[in-house]
Order: structure tokens, then sequence, then C-alpha cells
């Protein structure tokens, strides 16, 4: 299981303030009214942020949205890493190939919005091994209605705790386009796309557990290079 | 398969709960006396309370009185069959229960019933799924555009619902084989956006 233990040690990495917080007077440098205006002028994310107040917010992220944003940034990481491969294996087709395509470009968006708010603070990507999933259409779909599943549970379970209401408009925003995802990959796999009238937060806790379970976060995550602010995936 | 298999067949567990009574009736109580005034005047730059709670629960009682009632008559008038029929019962389901659960924490205080003319918006699947799929992302954008207004507690309890109004708004569209998440991130609206756009699509009196 070391792949299991790989996967918790990085993420227990991501979790805890040390590595995020050695630079904590850059913090409010990095995040500061100027740069944040500066990206909002280059996304919906970034606009929605800017638009939902964080240019007001004085002094910068906290550290516990700092904390939150770098674990749904490698959440994201290895959704865009997933459609990715999916798109350039060749092995999906039609209807599925779209919502690939589709897909994985909002992913990537995603991850291009949290490197740019989080700046020196974001966590680093990790190498993954998707295992052949991302190589036949049915264990692809039936993947994807997994993590975007477990997508929707993981920032439901952290919107609460987000400190900063800016943060919070943003991630709620991303939160139900995860929910799309994950009902039009349901819809894909054959199963149907809204089960229950009341979707159920995952804590962090759970959700390392099942993205360990699965291995596909590779033995050796690349941690050591800074992250790519240009990843497209 | 065996790797993904690892990660099970998330969310099909029937049976979910609303945490929203729970969590809402307490917060309800304590503003009990407060008017019944200021529903539909979000926006303003109040910090999150628990009379702020009730006034925008009051606004996503009308959301699910609309969508309740849309479902309805669509079933009744609008000559569904197939997954559009399928879908159109699944989510009254979930719209019921997200209204029952909205009442609940209300309680005595909830707004009426509003009345509706929703016009050949339910009365053929074309007409329908176009009004569907506006509706499901209006609900969306409803409660999204209220969640730095609500206390932590209720934003965790709105939270449980809006995905499930999400999942809906995707679910409509890829039947009707448009893509189904254009967007990468949900624009919020305004309560009055909102209550446009419920307007527009057929919601008369509250």
């Amino acid at each position: 299981m070391d792949g299991d233990r790989n996967l918790d040690r990085f993420l227990a990495r991501v979790d805890r303030d040390g590595a995020l917080a050695e630079a904590g007077e850059d913090l409010e440098v990095a995040l500061s009214r100027r740069r944040l205006l500066g990206a909002g002028a280059t996304g919906a994310i970034a606009v929605l942020l800017s638009h939902a107040g964080l240019a007001r917010a004085s002094s910068g992220l906290s550290k516990t949205d700092v904390n939150i944003l770098n674990y749904a940034l490698v959440l994201e990481y290895l959704q865009a890493s997933f459609y990715t491969e999916a798109e350039r294996s060749g092995a999906l087709s039609g209807k599925a190939a779209e919502a690939a395509r589709v897909v994985g470009a909002t992913e990537r968006a995603h991850v291009r919005a949290f490197l740019k708010l989080l700046g020196s603070q974001a966590v680093k990507r990790p190498s993954f091994n998707f295992q052949g999933v991302t190589e036949a259409q049915r264990p692809f779909l039936k993947t994807a209605v997994a993590f975007e599943d477990l997508a929707v549970a993981a920032y439901k379970g952290q919107a609460p705790k987000l400190q900063s209401n800016a943060v919070l408009a943003a991630a709620i925003g991303i939160h139900s386009v995860e929910a799309r995802h994950a009902a039009w990959m349901r819809e894909l796999f054959g199963i149907t796309p809204a089960v229950r009238a009341f979707d159920q937060p995952a804590s962090r806790e759970q959700i390392n557990r099942i993205v360990a379970s699965t291995h596909f976060v590779a033995a050796h995550p690349n941690m050591q290079g800074r992250a790519n602010p240009q990843y497209t995936g | 398969m065996a790797r993904s298999a690892a990660l099970g067949e998330p969310g099909q567990n029937e049976g979910g709960h609303s945490r929203l009574a729970v969590i809402v009736a307490g917060a309800v109580a304590v503003v009990a006396a407060t008017p019944f005034l200021r529903l539909l005047h979000v926006g303003s730059a109040d910090a999150a309370s628990k009379a702020e709670d009730e006034r925008i629960l009051q606004l996503v009682l009308k959301l699910e009185y609309t969508q309740v009632a849309f479902y309805q008559q669509a079933l009744r008038h609008a000559s569904l069959a197939g997954e559009l029929r399928r879908f159109a019962q699944i989510a009254l389901g979930h719209e019921q229960k997200h209204l029952g659960a909205i009442q609940t924490a209300l309680g005595a205080k909830a707004g009426p019933k509003p009345t509706f003319d929703f016009g050949a918006n339910t009365k053929s699947p074309d007409a329908f799924r176009r009004s569907a799929i506006k509706l499901e992302d209006i609900a969306v954008a409803g409660y999204n555009g209220q969640a730095t207004n609500l206390t932590k507690g209720t934003l965790a309890a709105a939270a449980e619902i809006v995905s499930v109004e999400a999942r809906h708004a995707a679910w409509v569209r890829a039947i009707a084989g448009q893509v189904a998440a254009p967007d990468p991130v949900d624009k919020p609206m305004t309560a009055a956006e909102v209550a446009a756009g419920l307007h527009e699509l057929g919601l008369r009196t509250a």
C-alpha cells in the first residue's frame, strides 16, 4: 500500500500549515488587491471573485482559506489530468468525447484560477497514474462519475469553512458546476443523474480515503518543481 | 476496472434527509416576531444573520413552490414521455422534498403558496424542456447568489439542495442534446433577478 501511504503523506502536506505557512509574509503581497484585480481581467472565475468583493479583502486570504483552496486545487489537478489524459488517449467517441473535452477544459480553467489566486502558495501538481481507466470509454465514464460526485461532496464539505466571502462565492459557483458534470457523466454512463433530493457533503478524511483507495496518485508525486501557472493539463 | 470499482458507486443511496429543518428551526424561532417585510430585498450589505437566513428562506420557498407547480403541471399537460417524463417525475420528487424542508424550517412564518400561469411552458415537451432548463438554472443561480448572505449552518444545508438543482439542470440539458455544463463557474443571480426570472416563467403572486 505504498500508494496509500504516499498519497496520505502528500495530502497531509497539503492539509498542514507548515509548508504553506512558510512564506506567510509573502501571502498578503501575493494576494494584494492589485494582483487580484489584475487576475480578475482574465477569466470568469477571477471576474466573479473580483465582483464578489475579494478585492475588498484588506488582508488577503486567511491561512484557513489558503489551506482549503490548496485542497481544492489538488482535486482539480486530479480531474484536469484525468480528462486531459482521456482526451489524448483517443479512446473516447461521440457524446463521451465531447463531454470529456468540455469538462476537461473547465477543470483546467479551475486549476488555472486557483493557481492564479494562490500564487506562490499553490501546492505543486502531483504525478498521476490512472492505470488504464482513461483508455476505454466505460472505465472512463465510471471513473468520471466517481470523481465528479466526489468533487461535489468535497466542495460542499469545505464551503461553509471558507472565511472570505469572495472565495466562498467562487467556490460555490464551482461546486454547482461540478454537480452539473456529475449529472452529465452519470447520464452518459447510463445511471440516474440526480438520485437524492439532498446531496451530502464529505469530509477531507473521507475524500482522502477514497482518493487513496484508487492509487491514482503516483508513488512519487512531483513536489519539487514550482507550480507552473501555464499548466494546461 | 478493479481500480475504479474501488471508488464504488457514489451517491446511490436514497433517503437523504435535510439538516435544514434542524439547523434553521431554532433560528426561525428566534426571529418569529420579525415582520415579514424585507422579502425580495436581498443584495443589501447586511451581514449573515438569523433574520437574514429567514428572509432568504422565504425567497427560496417561492423558488421551490414554482418548481413543484411547474413539474406538476407539465406532467399533466405537456405530454411528456420517455426519459423526459422520468426526469420530470424525479425532479418533482426532489423539489417537493426541498419545499417541505424549507416549509418546516420556516414553520408558521412560511409565505403563502403563490399562484402560477405557466402558459405554453407546460403544454408541450419542447416548451417544457426549454423552460425546465431556465428554471433549474435560475434555481442554481438563486441559491448560489445567497451563499455569502447565509449563516454557515444554513449555507451547509442550502448547499445540499443547490447541487441537486444543478444536477437537474445538466440532466435536462443532456436530454435536450445540449452541452450539459457550458460554463466553468455558475454565475449567481440577485433576488430581484430570480424574482424576474420566475415571473417570466409563470410565477404570479405570492
